[in-house]
């Protein structure tokens, strides 16, 4: 049985509810999570392999007992590593967004629009930047096992249909730091730097609610379905 | 067919499989055995992927070193009588999304397998795809796409074939990233695309030859 939209709103009570999410989001949420409700951290690594990101997840679920009777998902799509996610005794909330980008942003429709201006857009935030993700990521082995030139080669590669770089403030913590690597980051590959500012808007509601359409809402027994998530790119 | 030039692709000595293949050419060798031997090693490198051995800038690399000895193949490749292209696929990474490492593979191993391919790039608009069909004539037609964003523009492009009406001539693939069995039934498209290999065989089934 799959989640549906709507009916019987579920009333967020932050002793039984506990918050799931991703390194990079479950920053951005603790500032504003409600005194009483506990969350759970996961590697930010994990989204390279939706596969595992989707395992370990289902791990998290499958350990969470009593009083905990809501999870919260601090994820969105995030490559279909929610899909079919489920729990027989917990309701799951998930934001109805592709990636976490938008969960920054504040609304999936934000996130699109950014997309739709400029698609060849690199997005950052304090967490992705910590995390050292991306193209950026590999830039280490690369150099060990290929040498400098070929590492050189692959990251500009790998940017090489992008225009912008794009720096999320959501205004949580001191920007400067980011910044100077943001802009270096640009200038390194040819990429107009550009701030975009971040929102808590979705946050606050995946922590308090309402949980309404904004969401995917998988009650006990029912599995997080694709549908959820495609449907909303029609309207 | 060579051992030596298949181990230097998949271990991603690209200096010495470029030498290989060049004295290969030089020395008259028959050209589709140079392209088997690259494609055995491409076999090779996408199992080492599977296994995660591999990543993403290994697929990049082999994919740059079998550009390379296309290269020098196919000026030998098309003196040769007789050679005659097994039919047409049009493939792009459709609007919105400007990913295209993985379409860039696709085209690769369509074209080393006797397909004469269009790739119309990134961030393809479905208009762009409606008129390059009229012009190209494609009997397949392959959208790319990475983000989980892209499988709207999957649907509207697929629909602007359709109100087209030159959905019934072709057949069409989707592929990339996250793309599965769902987002093929979503997109409305035939078929979907799991590896490169999958695009290669789709396109045999459908065009023969």
């Amino acid at each position: 049985m799959h989640a549906k939209d709507g009916g019987d709103r579920i009333q967020m009570v932050p002793e039984r509810t506990l918050v799931l999410a991703c390194a990079t989001v479950i920053e951005e949420m603790l500032p504003l999570m409600p005194s009483g409700m506990s969350h759970q951290t996961l590697d930010f690594g994990l989204h390279v392999n939706p596969e595992s990101l989707k395992n370990t997840l289902r791990a998290a679920l499958d350990a969470v007992r009593p009083p905990i009777d809501v999870v919260i998902l601090g994820y969105g799509l995030c490559a279909m590593a929610v899909v079919g996610l489920g729990s027989e005794r917990c309701t799951l909330i998930v934001p109805r967004v592709d990636d976490c980008i938008a969960i920054f942003m504040g609304s999936g429709e934000a996130y699109k629009a950014q997309h739709r201006a400029e698609p060849g857009t690199y997005y950052l935030t304090k967490g992705w930047i910590e995390a050292g993700d991306g193209p950026f990521a590999d830039y280490d082995r690369l150099v060990e096992r290929y040498g400098v030139e070929k590492a050189e080669w692959v990251l500009r590669e790998m940017l090489k249909n992008y225009t912008r770089l794009a720096l999320i403030n959501t205004g949580q913590y001191e920007m400067d730091r980011y910044r100077d690597y943001s802009q270096e980051t640009a200038a390194r590959f040819d990429l107009r730097y550009e701030e975009i500012p971040g929102s808590n808007a979705l946050i606050r509601k995946m922590l308090y609610g309402p949980w309404d359409g904004d969401f995917v809402v998988a009650r006990p027994g029912e599995t997080i379905p694709l549908d959820a998530f495609i449907r909303s790119h029609r309207t | 067919m060579s051992k030596e030039l298949v181990n230097a692709i998949a271990d991603m000595r690209e200096d010495e499989a470029l030498a290989l293949a060049r004295a290969m050419v030089e020395g008259g060798a028959d050209p589709t055995g140079i392209l088997e031997d690259a494609r055995e090693a491409m076999d090779i490198v996408g199992q080492r992927y599977e296994e995660g051995e591999y990543y993403l800038p290994e697929l990049m690399m082999a994919g740059e070193m079998l550009n390379g000895i296309t290269d020098m193949v196919k000026p030998v490749l098309t003196q040769a009588p007789g050679v005659e292209r097994r039919g047409k696929v049009l493939i792009g990474t459709v609007a919105g999304d400007i990913h295209d490492i993985g379409k860039n593979i696709v085209t690769f191993m369509l074209d080393v397998n006797g397909f004469e391919v269009l790739d119309l790039g990134v961030d393809v608009a479905p208009e762009k795809f409606v008129e390059s069909i009229r012009e190209f004539q494609p009997e397949v037609v392959g959208l790319s796409g990475f983000l989980t964003l892209a499988f709207d523009a999957m649907v509207d492009t697929v629909a602007a074939i359709e109100a087209a009406g030159l959905r019934d001539g072709i057949k069409i693939v989707v592929g990339g990233g996250q793309v599965t069995d769902k987002i093929r039934e979503y997109a409305g498209a035939d078929a979907y695309g799991d590896d490169a290999m999958g695009a290669v065989n789709l396109a045999s089934e459908w065009i023969g030859g």
